[in-house]
């Protein structure tokens, strides 16, 4: 119950801060998608099937929030999830690159794949928002799997001490 | 193992289809105005979170704001005093010119242009996306809010209503690229089509070959299918285009009001009407 109610939660906490973002973070023209940070950070602790679930539940409120285009949040959000937790699966790292090279690549397959569904922008203009997005996601992603990492060592010394 | 894989690729396919189906229903949901119910009870429960994280940033925004160096604030105290007596002496001549004002209004019956019914309402978000420009605002179905009202500011036509929750709606702006209204050049009168082009721009399409369109000439709302009322300011012109080999002519429009610089909107119900 914890495992699913924590990362909705989260995704939740995150749309709304999405939301409240200053003016002043931003890079190329884009802003980070907090939403999707959640996403990839808990999809890549789990299987690709809680994956897609928790990218379906991401894509379901970044499109209710958005008010457009809800089956394209909803459908990439769920591909994007699924792909996070398949990367667990064949390659698992302490090390804190990989979560962040996870972040923007998965990041840009994401947007590719909702550009792929709707045409909004020019290739270029397109181009430079991915770039912004990729780089500040993984930057968000890096800071966020410190925070969590920081939660696990103090939750696995809680345990050891209740043994003892 | 193999029985795990089989086990997420059959969920990734049901929930594919299932993000689809949700899709096609949202999209029938917005073309025929009625509400989304899936999306309300999302929209409802990230709503309190949203608020309140949108006080905490407009406090802090506000401390600040206020947090500076006393010389600082001596300096632009001696500023503000020489300021209020400039505009004490503005607000005399203002106010006779404002009674004026009412006293020919009232000659001309322009109380009915008061006659739009307006909801005044607060940005609690912006940009979801970076794809949209879209805005949350918080007035909703209680307050009277309904698809396609107009959302206007003091300086003219921001955007319209998309969907409207109970205490939430969301905002489209003209600049985003689904925006599409009808429009005309308040000098010539010339009617077009004002599309948005992203960022922020928007173009006038639609205009006949031998347009009377300038650089610097005021768009507004034309008021045709009574959804926007007639004569909002929308933007002025900056470029216009020619095409000799189609005939036609477009013209680029920049946008009265910076969406990314709203705050306090005002939502105009659907309606007939003719804004002063």
């Amino acid at each position: 119950m914890k495992r699913t109610v924590l990362p909705i939660l989260s995704l939740m906490v995150a749309c709304a801060i999405q939301g409240n973002l200053p003016r002043f973070v931003t890079l190329f023209g884009a802003k980070p998608n907090l939403v999707l940070v959640v996403l990839i950070a808990y999809s890549l602790a789990s299987e690709p099937g809680f994956g897609a679930a928790l990218g379906f539940v991401a894509g379901l409120i970044e499109g209710s929030a958005v008010g457009l285009s809800t089956g394209s949040f909803i459908v990439t959000r769920t591909i994007t999830g699924f792909l996070a937790g398949l990367v667990t699966t064949r390659l698992f790292s302490d090390n804190p690159i990989v979560p962040v090279v996870s972040a923007a690549w998965l990041t840009l397959v994401c947007e590719v794949l909702f550009l792929l569904a709707n045409p909004l922008a020019s290739v270029s203009a397109a181009g430079m928002i991915i770039l912004g997005e990729c780089i500040l996601n993984a930057f968000m992603t890096f800071i966020l799997h410190f925070i969590l990492r920081q939660f696990e060592a103090r939750r696995k010394m809680r345990l050891v001490n209740a043994r003892l | 193992m193999h029985q795990l894989r089989n086990k997420s690729i059959i969920t990734l396919f049901a929930l594919i289809l299932s993000g689809v189906v949700i899709g096609v229903a949202h999209n029938r949901a917005l073309s025929e105005g009625h509400p989304f119910v899936i999306q309300s009870v999302v929209r409802s429960a990230i709503y309190p979170a949203g608020a309140s994280i949108h006080s905490v940033v407009s406090l802090f925004a506000q401390v600040m704001r206020v947090a500076r160096p006393r010389s600082a604030i001596l300096r632009e105290n001696a500023r503000l005093r020489k300021q209020v007596k400039l505009l004490t002496e503005e607000n005399n001549r203002l106010r006779e010119l404002a009674h004026e004002s009412i006293s020919l209004k009232k000659t001309l019956h322009l109380h009915e242009c008061l006659g739009l019914k307006t909801i005044s309402a607060e940005v609690i978000a912006r940009d979801e996306s970076s794809w949209f420009h879209t805005a949350t605002i918080d007035r909703g179905r209680r307050a009277g809010v309904t698809p396609g009202a107009s959302v206007v500011n003091h300086l003219g036509l921001i955007g319209q209503v998309v969907e409207a929750d109970p205490f939430t709606a969301q905002v489209v702006a003209l600049t985003d690229t689904s925006s599409e209204i009808s429009a005309l050049v308040q000098r010539s009168r010339c009617h077009g089509l004002l599309q948005g082009l992203g960022g922020n721009r928007l173009v006038l399409t639609s205009l006949p070959k031998d347009a009377d369109v300038r650089r610097g000439d005021v768009v507004v709302s034309s008021g045709l299918g009574r959804v926007i009322p007639k004569g909002l300011v929308v933007g002025r012109i900056i470029r216009v285009s020619r095409n000799s080999i189609y005939g036609t002519t477009s013209a680029f429009v920049r946008p009265a009001v910076r969406f990314d610089q709203v705050e306090q909107v005002l939502v105009i119900k659907p309606g007939r009407g003719v804004a002063r």
